[in-house]
C-alpha cells in the first residue's frame, strides 16, 4: 500500500482576478445602483404627491411652535409683503399664507406644511431694505407654490425606507453609514433643484412687485456673512452655493430691466424687531 | 471520478493513497433573497431561494475538490466529509474533503 | 466628509497590509508543504497495513486569521449584489492549509510518517454585536502513526 502525497496546483480553491478590480467594479455597480433606486422613487413620490390637494396639507397636524406669534405690528406688515407676492406669483386660492414671526436669533427662515412661513429675527435684522425682505418671502412662498415642503417628506419617507432596507443588510456600522450617506448625498442633489426653482419664481415675483431686481443681492450676502469659515462643498450642501445664487441673480437681472432704487424698509421695522424679544 | 463517503468499496481494491484533497466554496446572498426570506418569516414555508444558494455551493465544493484530485492523478475521491460554517455576516462557507485514491477492480 | 476620508483610509490600510500579509504568508505556506511533503494526511479511518507494531498519537493544528477592512467591505457589497466572496475564499484556504502544515509540524516532531482520520472544524469568531465576524479559527485533528523503532 503505497501512501503519497502529491503536490496539488495552486488556484483551485481561490478565485483568479485581481481584488481591486472586483473592489471597483463591485462599489460602482452598488453606488450607481443606489442612486438609480433614489432617482426613481423620488420621480413616483413627486407623480403621487402631485395629486394630494393642498386642503389635505392642512389637515395634517402640524407640531406646535410657541415662540412663532402671528399678530402685532410686524405680523401684519409681513402678511401685507405677503398678500402681494402671493398675488404676484398667481398661488391658487384655497393656498393662504400664514407668516409667523419667531423672536429668536437664529438666522433662518423656512416655510412647511399648509403654507405656514416661518421668519427668524436673526436674519430679518441683517436686511438693510425692503427689496431683500420681499426676496426672501418670496423664495419662501415660492416653496409652498411647488409644494416642495410635502414632497421632501414623502421623498424622505419613502427614501429613508430604501435605505434602512440596504442598511440593515450591511452589517458593519461604518460600512452601513457609508452606503446611508450615497443615497443621502443622491437626495441633497435633488434638494438642491427645488432651490433653485423657488429662487427662479422669487426673482420673477420681485420684478413683477418693484419693475427691477436691485436689494435681492443684499439677501444672499446676509448668508455669507453669517458663514463661519469656509462654505462646506456643493456636493454636501442642501442649497446651492451662495456665490452661484448671486450670479443666477445677476444673470436674470441683465435679461430684465435694471433701475437701480432700492425700496427702504419701514421706519419702525427696528423698534418693532427690538419689542419683539420674547 | 468516484466521489463517496465510504471508505471500503465493494469489488475494488485501493492501490495508492493520493493524499487529502479539499474544495470549498464562500457564497452570500443578496439583498433580493434577503427580502424573501424576511418575508417568509412572516408567512412560513420553505426558503427556496436559501436552498438553492446552499445546494449551488455544495456542487461547487464538490467540484472543486474532483479537479484537486484529478490533478494529483486519482479516479476516486473516499471518506467524503462536509461542513458548513459562518465565516462572514450573510455569507456560509461550504466545505468538503476525502481521501484522493486510485481504485481497481479487485 | 471626514467620515469618508476615515473610511477610505481604513479601506487603504486594510488592503495594504492585508495583501503584503497574504503574500507571505502563502509563500510560508508553499515552503513548509514541500519540506512535508514526505509526510501525508489522509481522510480514511482505517489504516489498512497494521502488519508493522507502531505507536499512534492524536494531533492538532490550529490557527486563528483575522479579517482586514478591506475583506470586510466587499463581503458587504456582495452580501447586496450574491456571487463568491473571493475574499474570504483566500482567508479561508490559507487558514485551512496553516492548521494541516501545524498538525504535520506536530506529528513530525513525534517522528510519525502518516496521519489517519483527518478532521476539521472551522468557526467564525463573532465581534461585538453578533453581526460582525472579526476571524476564523480552523481545526485540524488526526491520528498520527509512528513506526516502531528497528531494534
Amino acid at each position: 500500500m503505497e501512501y503519497s502525497n502529491p503536490e496539488i496546483p495552486e488556484g483551485i480553491n481561490t478565485s483568479k482576478g485581481h481584488p481591486l478590480k472586483e473592489f471597483i467594479w463591485l462599489t460602482s455597480g452598488v453606488l450607481a445602483s443606489i442612486f438609480a433606486v433614489i432617482l426613481l422613487l423620488v420621480v413616483f413620490v413627486d407623480a403621487l404627491t402631485s395629486y394630494i390637494p393642498f386642503s389635505v396639507e392642512k389637515e395634517i397636524p402640524l407640531p406646535e411652535f410657541e415662540v412663532g406669534i402671528t399678530e402685532g405690528p410686524l405680523p401684519e406688515y409681513l402678511q401685507s409683503l405677503a398678500d402681494r407676492i402671493i398675488e404676484v406669483e398667481g398661488l391658487p386660492d384655497e393656498m393662504d399664507i400664514t407668516v409667523h414671526y419667531v423672536g429668536d436669533g437664529t438666522v433662518n427662515a423656512f416655510a412647511t406644511l399648509a403654507g405656514h412661513v416661518f421668519l427668524f429675527r436673526g436674519l430679518l435684522e441683517k436686511l438693510p431694505n425692503e427689496n431683500a425682505l420681499v426676496m426672501l418671502m418670496a423664495h419662501e412662498i415660492a416653496h409652498v407654490k411647488h409644494r416642495h415642503p410635502i414632497k421632501s417628506l414623502g421623498r424622505g419617507l419613502i427614501a429613508g425606507l430604501a435605505l434602512s432596507v440596504i442598511s440593515t443588510t450591511a452589517g458593519d456600522a461604518v460600512i452601513s453609514n457609508f452606503l446611508g450617506e450615497a443615497g443621502y448625498l443622491t437626495i441633497l442633489k435633488y434638494s438642491r433643484e427645488m432651490e433653485s426653482e423657488a429662487d427662479e419664481t422669487a426673482i420673477k415675483a420681485l420684478q413683477s412687485i418693484y419693475g427691477h431686481l436691485a436689494g435681492a443681492e443684499d439677501l444672499f450676502k446676509a448668508f455669507q456673512d453669517e458663514k463661519v469659515g469656509l462654505e462646506p462643498p456643493e456636493f454636501f450642501s442642501t442649497h446651492p452655493l451662495t456665490d452661484d445664487r448671486i450670479a443666477e441673480m445677476r444673470n436674470a437681472a441683465e435679461k430684465y430691466a435694471q433701475d437701480n432704487k432700492v425700496t427702504p424698509l419701514p421706519s419702525e421695522f427696528k423698534t418693532w424687531l427690538l419689542t419683539d424679544e420674547k | 471520478m468516484m466521489v463517496t463517503n465510504i471508505e471500503i468499496v465493494p469489488g475494488k481494491r485501493i492501490t495508492k493513497h493520493l493524499g487529502l484533497v479539499q474544495g470549498s466554496s464562500v457564497r452570500a446572498k443578496h439583498v433580493g433573497r434577503d427580502i424573501m426570506a424576511s418575508l417568509k418569516n412572516i408567512f412560513g414555508g420553505e426558503l427556496v431561494g436559501y436552498t438553492e444558494l446552499l445546494q449551488e455551493s455544495r456542487d461547487e465544493a464538490i467540484a472543486r475538490m474532483v479537479e484537486q484530485a484529478e490533478a494529483v492523478g486519482a479516479n476516486a475521491v473516499l471518506n467524503v466529509r462536509f461542513s458548513t460554517s459562518s465565516v462572514a455576516a450573510g455569507a456560509a462557507e461550504l466545505f468538503a474533503y476525502g481521501t484522493a485514491v486510485t481504485l481497481e477492480k479487485m | 466628509m471626514i467620515d469618508l476620508i476615515i473610511f477610505l483610509s481604513l479601506l487603504a490600510l486594510g488592503y495594504g497590509f492585508g495583501r503584503h500579509a497574504e503574500n507571505r504568508h502563502y509563500a510560508s505556506i508553499i515552503k513548509r508543504e514541500k519540506k512535508l511533503r514526505k509526510l501525508p494526511a489522509i481522510a480514511a479511518r482505517t489504516p489498512t497495513e497494521l502488519s508493522k507494531p507502531n505507536d499512534s498519537c492524536l494531533v492538532v493544528g490550529s490557527v486563528v486569521i483575522s479579517v482586514d477592512y478591506f475583506k470586510r467591505f466587499i463581503s458587504v457589497l456582495r452580501n447586496l449584489v450574491g456571487g463568491r466572496v473571493t475574499s474570504y475564499e483566500s482567508l479561508v484556504d490559507r487558514a485551512r492549509r496553516e492548521a494541516v502544515l501545524r498538525m504535520k509540524e506536530q506529528a513530525q516532531a513525534m517522528g510519525a510518517d502518516l496521519i489517519f482520520n483527518t478532521k476539521f472544524e472551522t468557526a467564525g469568531i463573532h465581534q461585538g454585536n453578533g453581526n460582525q465576524i472579526g476571524s476564523v479559527e480552523v481545526l485540524a485533528y488526526g491520528t498520527a502513526i509512528i513506526p516502531a523503532q528497528q531494534n
